[in-house]
């Protein structure tokens, strides 16, 4: 009776582990998807957000040098 | 509740002024103090002006109120840490764009250099009394990239903020008013990647004429500022630090005048080093720039000139 207590005790903690070490790899991931899609798409994003503020500037502002 | 003469904090560098005996301080009422990153505030804009070396252009186009681009050249020498005492200087030639978008509710900048680094700030007002800003630096290569976030909260006479960063950097501060002049706070951190971890008191004092900040930390940097504004135009600062841990002592004293059409700032360092900085306003729309750094002890000049257009 007391080695399956033991047993089920070490499973337990096996099985936290191993949901640890999902959930740190699973973010993990994540920051290094969310570091490159940063990295690419964050100038494009202010772009887009103030092409899209009043008042309205044409892209023809934004490719010129005046 | 009649006010009571206080006497000032021990850091502070001159005699303070007392209030006047009939004026009534309303401990319910107490102004919001500066965020506690910006205690020196008025000491880091006259003692710290951004020097460089070399040649700088910016030119900002603006296309709308709250939307501009800029780019901006630099080229010029960089320094390169090297372990011998002798800076070693590599010259380079930088291009960056950048975009930015400002509004009062969210403000968005972002710049990104030829070799494909990018700095990006964020400050977003989440609600009245919550602010979250965020910083980042990053790069193509490995293990290079930086990011921090931090969390606001603006109460009445109070703030408070925690900040995560990369590189398991946590930190978290808090600051008081405690009277219409005086505010004192205090900050903790925990840096994981270099396992150490930090507790530090800051408390500022300001009024009209008169800025004075003192500040300490457990990893053993005391640094105290005063500020004195003598005109509208001219205001003098010096500042103190020392650091026990390396036994390192600097005091500066430097000026800052605002002309007409120019700015100047200049400032002068125990360790021998003379800083110079003059930005001046040539035409509408066109600043000029000079910048001069003499560090006598390690022979080390550092000359830079530059124009900034648009605004």
């Amino acid at each position: 009776m007391a080695s399956k207590g033991k047993g089920r005790k070490a499973r337990d903690e096996d099985e936290e582990s191993k949901t640890f070490k999902c959930v740190k790899e699973w973010t993990n991931w994540s920051l290094k998807k969310a570091k490159v899609i940063t990295h690419y798409g964050l100038i494009p994003l202010i772009i887009y957000i103030g092409m899209n503020s009043e008042p309205k500037p044409t892209v023809s502002q934004l490719l010129s040098p005046f | 509740m009649a006010a009571t003469p206080f006497t000032a904090p021990p850091m502070d560098a001159k005699a303070t002024e007392l209030p006047k005996v009939d004026e009534v301080v309303d401990y319910n009422n107490l102004p919001c103090p500066l965020p506690y990153e910006e205690i020196h505030r008025e000491s880091l804009m006259s003692l710290k002006p951004e020097v460089f070396e070399g040649m700088r252009f910016d030119f900002n186009k603006a296309l709308g109120p709250k939307f501009f681009l800029s780019h901006s050249v630099t080229m010029g020498p960089t320094e390169v840490p090297s372990q011998s005492p002798e800076p070693i200087k590599i010259p380079t030639a930088n291009y960056e764009f950048g975009a930015n978008y400002i509004d009062p509710k969210l403000m968005l900048i972002g710049r990104v250099s030829h070799d494909g680094r990018l700095n990006a700030r964020l400050k977003a007002d989440l609600t009245d009394n919550l602010i979250v800003k965020g910083n980042a630096s990053l790069t193509s290569e490995p293990h290079m990239s930086h990011a921090m976030g931090t969390f606001d909260y603006k109460g009445t006479d109070y703030r408070a903020q925690l900040q995560v960063g990369s590189g398991t950097l946590l930190g978290a501060n808090y600051i008081q008013s405690v009277t219409p002049h005086i505010s004192l706070g205090g900050e903790i951190f925990w840096a994981g990647q270099h396992r150490k971890s930090g507790v530090g008191y800051a408390a500022r004092y300001s009024n009209d004429k008169t800025v004075a900040t003192g500040q300490v930390a457990s990893t053993g940097m005391v640094a105290l500022s005063y500020v004195q504004k003598v005109s509208e135009k001219l205001s003098f600062a010096t500042e103190f630090s020392y650091n026990h841990m390396s036994k390192d002592v600097t005091a500066t004293v430097g000026y800052d005048a605002v002309l007409r059409q120019a700015r100047v700032r200049g400032k002068i360092d125990s360790n021998g080093c003379v800083t110079g900085f003059l930005e001046e306003r040539l035409n509408v729309g066109l600043t000029f720039i000079l910048s001069a750094e003499l560090d006598h002890k390690k022979k080390d000049y550092k000359f830079g000139f530059g124009f900034t257009a648009g605004e």
